[in-house]
């Protein structure tokens, strides 16, 4: 099956993205990559199409997949023949609004980012040209038409958003207690910031099993050794196992992680540190979380 | 012409109007510029200093009339407002009784109050204009976790439509344009730096540009009547001017003109009645120092009439004081930290949002500052005088702002603070202990003796406890009537507004040291007796400009 983009003549003004309530109406895109109702379609085909891989067995969704709220549920992502890959494969919803991409951040944009799985050899093991070529389309338009479609992708509209919007009978006692928790003594929105729950700056909290330079393998900084970007924790609750590497699998252990002060080293970021959070105060930050699931 | 500001094709608007002088609408004590002018230039809405309550002046010199009242004995007060496109009602910011910010709106002729937003999230609100025809409000949210919103709160109820997310540093103005399909707002021209721009967003939120070519720190825009021109503020090298700029279709159309000459701290406040209406910062306060036997000189500065709060070290070599950076600002005042060491200044920038007061340590190494930082932490903060590295100390997510009052003990192993105006707690720096040493209502100023045995706890604005750190020894009541700050040095000093006095510890009668027009409450004395506070009080006018 060949793709082609059909364009339909949109408004100059409409939005093919219909933003959920508690994000921002604005959302960057470059201009040479306007958002179109066709190109996202086109992206989404592409998104689901196994001929990117150089075999034929791996889509962007065998990793990203809708059921698991765009990720999928196994600690590290397995690509191409089995293959293993050091990393988590991170949620991808709202990445419209990302200021940087992939765990360490090493793709500045969007377009720069999508076309990456398929090159690399752990998990599609092809080249952009060859799966252009094997989707006959350009090269360009595969890279857009896959950005475009990560633009579509939102979460938002959970009850959270709904008590910000000034609905405030939509959390239960518990679930404002852990809010206030987030914002206050817990700290937790030093780095789970705004409307996506995320400063998307780069910590390291000392969590992960494995030894992975995080950052500093794009920065080439000691201070950034070990660390990654903070995750949005949008739908977090019902996307497990957490953090870079999947090594924890209930946010038990993640609350506690945190509430122990991460896990001591030369390069933790100094925003981490014990909380000493009596077991209620747990539960209700736990609680809260579950508060961030969209709206289906 | 700088034909590089052209949109595609457009027309070249006329040139910016010539430089004008300026009329004086308003001014005297009671005068805010927190408010907007009514479209047809008649009222000023403005919240009253004195009773907290919503009202319009009436710039044809009526009555005031107070259109939202506080209720009796509440703590509740109105902040900004902005009158309709019609003139017939206001939206206003109020501090509820909870403490945090609601958006609120009433008739321009008082009557029943509509409460449009509120969540104790969203700490604080600030409505900036109506869109045409008056169904939504562009207002300011600045949420808990430290971020600030531009967004639409619907007229009629509904949920707020956030368009653009910013971080902790808000926008100090917005606007919509006169056809409804533009917002004008001010921000950071890029993360990290100081200088602001402006920034044109469309309402449907899927268009943002930046408006090149616009002097340094532009601030305060708002669209002119006829939607063809921003109005803003900028400081080009010197005092702040207004300038305008041709915008069309979201495109700056013009090079930026200046429409006044400099004068000083400017902010605008909105069009009405073909007048663009601006608010002017006056006073200038400076650090001065007394001599043991209350002569005054005032301390040169190279940021002469920007310093407040100052703060000996213990050796009395070097003087540490807060200083304003910037051009106007509400609530997040630029301020930086100077040194002055003989004569010599050097400025400390801590990595800090907001600074309030200073102590520093017994080894001079470091100042103790209270204020809050980026990240929405409020408290004390320990900052570094070499290298300004800052560190939180007493600080949290939920902590006062303006952090709290506190001094170091002799030793440098402890800090004493007041928490809530109602807690004396020691601070053991070692293993981050805490000890509540008293509670009791109305504590808000704090002073330890140079041994370091006695600390003077202010007790409302009536007297000062002494209280022990040693011994079995009582604490002492010594009556002050109208006390506003302490110091201790050779000798412990009170002041009492404009008036520094010294008060013996044996109960004998108080001494009036001197006596500073215009004095504010913040002094520190040095071991040699020599006692430095800040004088310089801010006032507000009004003015307008006539505009196309």
């Amino acid at each position: 099956m060949r793709y082609m983009l059909v364009v339909l003549g949109l408004a100059a003004h409409a939005q093919p993205v219909v933003i959920p309530l508690g994000l921002d109406a604005y959302m960057p895109v470059p201009e040479s990559n306007p958002l179109t109702a066709e190109k996202i379609a086109l992206g989404k085909k592409i998104f689901f199409d196994k001929r990117v891989s150089a075999d034929g067995t791996i889509a962007c969704a065998t990793c990203h997949q809708p059921a698991y709220g765009f990720t999928d549920n196994v600690p590290r992502a397995v690509g191409i023949r089995g293959q293993v890959g050091p990393r988590r494969s991170p949620r991808i919803t709202n990445r419209g609004y990302g200021r940087s991409f992939f765990w360490d951040g090493r793709a500045a944009t969007l377009e720069d980012q999508v076309t990456q799985p398929i090159s690399n050899p752990l998990e599609m093991d092809s080249t952009p040209a060859d799966a252009a070529r094997r989707l006959g389309i350009s090269q360009a338009l595969l890279r857009d038409a896959l950005a475009s479609y990560v633009r579509s992708l939102t979460s938002g509209n959970s009850r959270y958003d709904r008590y910000l919007a000034g609905d405030s009978g939509v959390l239960r006692a518990e679930e404002k207690l852990g809010l206030k928790l987030f914002t206050g003594k817990a700290g937790c929105s030093s780095c789970h910031v705004g409307p996506n729950l995320t400063d998307e700056k780069f910590h390291n909290t000392g969590a992960g099993k494995l030894p992975d330079e995080g950052r500093a393998a794009v920065t080439g900084r000691v201070a950034d050794r070990g660390a990654f970007k903070t995750p949005s924790l949008r739908d977090v609750a019902h996307t497990p196992p957490f953090l870079h590497d999947g090594s924890m699998t209930t946010l038990d252990e993640v609350i506690r992680f945190y509430d122990e002060g991460g896990r001591p080293n030369a390069q933790l970021d100094p925003e981490i540190r014990k909380l000493h959070l009596s077991d209620a105060e747990k539960a209700a930050l736990k609680a809260f979380l579950f508060t961030l699931e969209a709206d289906k | 012409m700088n034909k590089a500001l052209l949109g595609g094709g457009l027309a070249v608007l006329a040139r910016a109007e010539e430089p004008q002088k300026p009329h004086l609408e308003w001014t005297g004590a009671a005068v805010s510029l927190l408010g907007s002018p009514s479209p047809d230039g008649r009222w000023l809405s403005f919240m009253d200093p004195a009773t907290g309550a919503l009202s319009l002046h009436d710039l044809k010199g009526g009555p005031d009339r107070v259109i939202a009242e506080r209720p009796p004995q509440s703590r509740e007060f109105a902040y900004f407002s902005t009158f309709d496109r019609s003139g017939d009602a206001v939206a206003y910011a109020w501090s509820n009784a909870s403490g945090f910010y609601e958006l609120r709106m009433v008739g321009s002729a008082g009557g029943a109050v509509r409460i449009l937003f509120k969540n104790e999230q969203v700490g604080f609100v600030q409505p900036c204009a109506f869109t045409p025809g008056n169904k939504q409000i562009l207002t300011l949210l600045f949420r808990r976790d430290n971020t600030s919103q531009i967004a639409l709160v619907p007229v009629d109820g509904g949920a707020p439509r956030v368009l653009r997310s910013l971080n902790w540093v808000y926008p100090k103005r917005m606007d919509v344009s006169p056809d409804g399909r533009w917002l004008v707002y001010d921000n950071l021209t890029e993360e990290g730096s100081a200088d602001r721009g402006l920034f044109l967003l469309s309402m449907d939120g899927a268009k943002e540009r930046r408006i090149s070519g616009l002097p340094r720190n532009s601030l305060f825009p708002l669209w002119s009547a006829d939607g063809r021109a921003v109005y803003f503020t900028g400081d080009d090298g010197g005092a702040q001017r207004i300038y305008r700029v041709g915008v069309v279709d979201g495109v700056a159309a013009q090079e930026p003109g200046a429409v006044s000459e400099p004068m000083g701290r400017l902010l605008l406040m909105g069009m009405g009645g073909g007048r663009l209406f601006f608010g002017v910062r006056t006073g200038a306060p400076d650090i001065f120092i007394a001599s043991l036997h209350g002569e005054v000189k005032r301390v040169n500065s190279q940021w002469s009439g920007r310093n407040t709060v100052p703060a000996f070290s213990a050796d009395g070599r070097a003087l540490a004081y807060l200083s304003r950076r910037g051009a106007e600002n509400f609530g997040q005042q630029a301020r930086s930290i100077v040194v002055n060491v003989d004569g010599k200044e050097r400025e400390i920038d801590p990595k800090m949002a907001h600074v309030e007061r200073l102590a520093w340590s017994p080894d001079g190494g470091h100042l103790l500052v209270a204020g809050s930082d980026g990240k929405g932490r409020s408290g004390l903060f320990l900052v570094r005088v070499s290298d300004g590295a800052t560190t939180p100390l007493v600080a949290a997510h939920d902590g006062p702002f303006r952090g709290y009052e506190a001094v170091w003990s002799v030793d440098g192993k402890r800090i004493y603070l007041i928490r809530g105006d109602s807690e004396l707690v020691e601070y053991t720096l070692a293993g981050t202990q805490e000890k509540v040493l008293l509670k009791a209502a109305g504590l808000r100023r704090l002073a330890i003796s140079p041994d370091g045995a006695t600390l003077a706890v202010s007790m409302g604005d009536v007297a000062i406890r002494l209280t022990p750190l040693q011994g079995d020894a009582p604490a002492r009541i010594v009556s002050f009537p109208g006390l506003t700050d302490l110091a201790w040095g050779r000798q412990l000093l009170a002041g009492r507004r404009a008036e520094i006095w010294t008060v013996p510890l044996d109960g004998a009668a108080a001494t009036r040291l001197l006596s500073h027009p215009e004095r504010q409450p913040g002094m520190s004395t040095a071991p040699d007796g020599r006692t430095a506070f800040y004088g310089g009080v801010e006032r507000n006018a009004v003015f307008s400009l006539r505009v196309p």
